[in-house]
């Protein structure tokens, strides 16, 4: 072991380092981990622990590839990406029989690559996405050059059905290519995908794709009683799902998943490496998938059924005491992502919390507890903000119902 | 002569801190025109240094827009899209992408790009932002 110490060239460089270099370092890690102290806004679970996985860093492990086919290069961890992506396949009521997928480096890849199947599936498709959907897929459809609408929003954040509706209709005769959010970024909301598929079959369209987007969602609706359609099973074609947010890791990764009939379309072999590669990176990162692996081992289902529980009920404890101390808050069914009016902009930086318009959220992750709740109502008592309350709305179909039905005020 | 429109919320204060903001960066303005859609404005400009002034507006975090798309303010109401990509379709002009910007009360602003904005622009006239 001494000997794999002496030729672990990175130690070597660290120890070069210069004072000042060390000392610059240190500060960071001192300011990082205070800003990791009050960090409730941002959908990154930071309660993880890889320690026994820091050993891999030693080698030069790269999954260029495909996970699934055989490669002559042997530094990879295809074994691990493989049961990874089962483990989601599951997930998403479907299985590797008829499904393909590979750990990508974060929801915005899963999601460019499920709009690069879908058009190169129909070319001449138009892509139908909400206005409350990321901004990072107006720049993937941008990127493949392929064509847009933006339909409405209902006050939740789910696509307007009535507007998608009317807007299909006017381009019937050309391919649809639907990009669902399952959790909006802000509202957490869920498109429905039985609906959106019973408005393609009313107009009798049938070249059509979905994708869904459940970059959050995608680790919560799998473990509670009563999912909205969202899945394989619902009529999807291809998923991306975060896996840095939800399951936590230092390094962003993700997973897509797709259609295999569609994948193969996309196929194009090469050669130098002795791989048929459907990825959209050449190099890829090798030890995401070993930290996914580790922690689906190590919660399994139950475990992580247990830690969405635990996250709904830090959110209902949210919109609770958010509703008692007199900030009206509400939530999507389902989400953990808990809405209410703009705070001041120093409560907002002191607890980075992303604000849009006249809203702002707090995400109740796995590393959120009570007294994060508790210090941030607090904050926000002692620092109110101005005139946000006049325009918050609150939808229809939020949770708590009570609030809706305006037993708060 | 390049044209950038510049979505901003009718506040006072709001067109002086998009002149400073320009003229910050050694930028000349060419010609200037705003007005106000209920809380929504409007600012349409044109410059000398077309680029940076889009780089530097969207850096304050304005909404600002290319003069490849042309801005509308429509209706708020279901299918009002729809109706409008209609008049393409008939005229057989692509629609490239068509975004919402902004929706305040009962109208909306988005942006439209066609595969020929020329012919683009005298089908909604009615409904063009055009100060």
């Amino acid at each position: 072991m001494e000997t794999n110490k002496q030729n672990y060239l990175p130690t070597q460089e660290k120890s070069d380092l210069t004072e000042s270099d060390k000392q610059r370092l240190e500060d960071f890690f001192g300011r990082a981990l205070a800003s990791s102290k009050t960090f409730i806004g941002y959908p990154c679970n930071l309660h993880f622990d890889y320690t026994d996985l820091h050993r891999f860093f030693s080698l030069g492990l790269n999954n260029v590839g495909d996970p699934f086919a055989t490669s002559i290069f042997q530094l990879n961890t295809f074994e691990f990406e493989k049961e990874v992506i089962e483990s989601f396949a599951d997930f998403t009521n479907t299985s590797t029989v008829d499904t393909w997928g590979y750990v990508t480096n974060g929801g915005s890849e899963g999601n460019l690559y499920g709009l690069y199947l879908a058009r190169e599936l129909y070319p001449s498709g138009i892509v139908y996405y909400s206005e409350d959907t990321h901004y990072s897929v107006a720049k993937s459809i941008r990127l493949l050059n392929a064509r847009s609408i933006m339909i409405k929003s209902q006050t939740n954040g789910e696509i307007d059905y009535v507007d998608l509706h009317e807007t299909l209709k006017t381009h019937r005769d050309l391919p649809a290519i639907i990009f669902a959010n399952i959790g909006t970024t802000m509202k957490g909301a869920v498109d429905d995908i039985t609906q959106i598929k019973k408005i393609l079959e009313k107009l009798a369209i049938t070249s059509y794709y979905i994708h869904s987007d459940a970059a959050l969602s995608g680790m919560i609706l799998p473990f509670v009683q009563d999912p909205q359609p969202w899945d394989f099973l619902s009529g999807i074609h291809s998923i991306s799902i975060s896996g840095h947010k939800m399951i936590g890791s230092p390094i962003p990764c993700g997973i897509v998943l797709a259609k295999k009939k569609f994948v193969e379309r996309i196929a194009r072999s090469v050669e130098y490496v002795g791989v048929l590669d459907t990825t959209i990176p050449g190099s890829r990162n090798a030890i995401t998938p070993l930290y996914l692996w580790y922690a689906l081992h190590r919660y399994g289902r139950e475990g992580f059924r247990r830690v969405i529980r635990t996250c709904l009920d830090v959110a209902e404890y949210a919109i609770e005491h958010l509703h008692n101390a007199g900030i009206v808050a509400w939530r999507n069914n389902n989400s953990i992502t808990v809405v209410f009016p703009r705070p001041s902009d120093r409560v907002l930086k002191k607890w980075q919390i992303a604000p849009y318009r006249e809203i702002s959220h707090l995400i109740t992750m796995p590393h959120v507890t009570t007294e994060h709740i508790d210090g941030f109502i607090q904050d926000y008592l002692n620092d109110p903000p101005n005139n946000t309350l006049n325009t918050f709305i609150i939808p229809t179909n939020a949770r708590p119902q009570a609030l809706v039905s305006g037993e708060h005020q | 002569m390049k044209v950038i429109t510049v979505i901003i919320d009718n506040r006072p204060g709001v067109v002086a801190d998009i002149l400073s903001t320009v003229a910050e960066n050694g930028i000349n303005i060419e010609s200037f025109n705003t007005d106000g859609v209920d809380k929504i404005g409007v600012v349409i400009l044109t410059v000398d240094k077309y680029d940076k002034a889009l780089q530097v507006l969207c850096d304050a975090g304005y909404q600002a827009i290319s003069e490849d798309a042309l801005v509308l303010r429509l209706q708020d109401e279901p299918g009002a899209l729809a109706k409008i990509s209609l008049r393409f379709k008939y005229e057989n002009i692509n629609i490239r992408s068509l975004r919402i910007l902004k929706r305040e009360s009962d109208h909306a602003l988005v942006t439209i790009v066609t595969d020929d904005n020329n012919r683009a622009q005298d089908l909604v006239k009615d409904v063009l932002v055009n100060i």
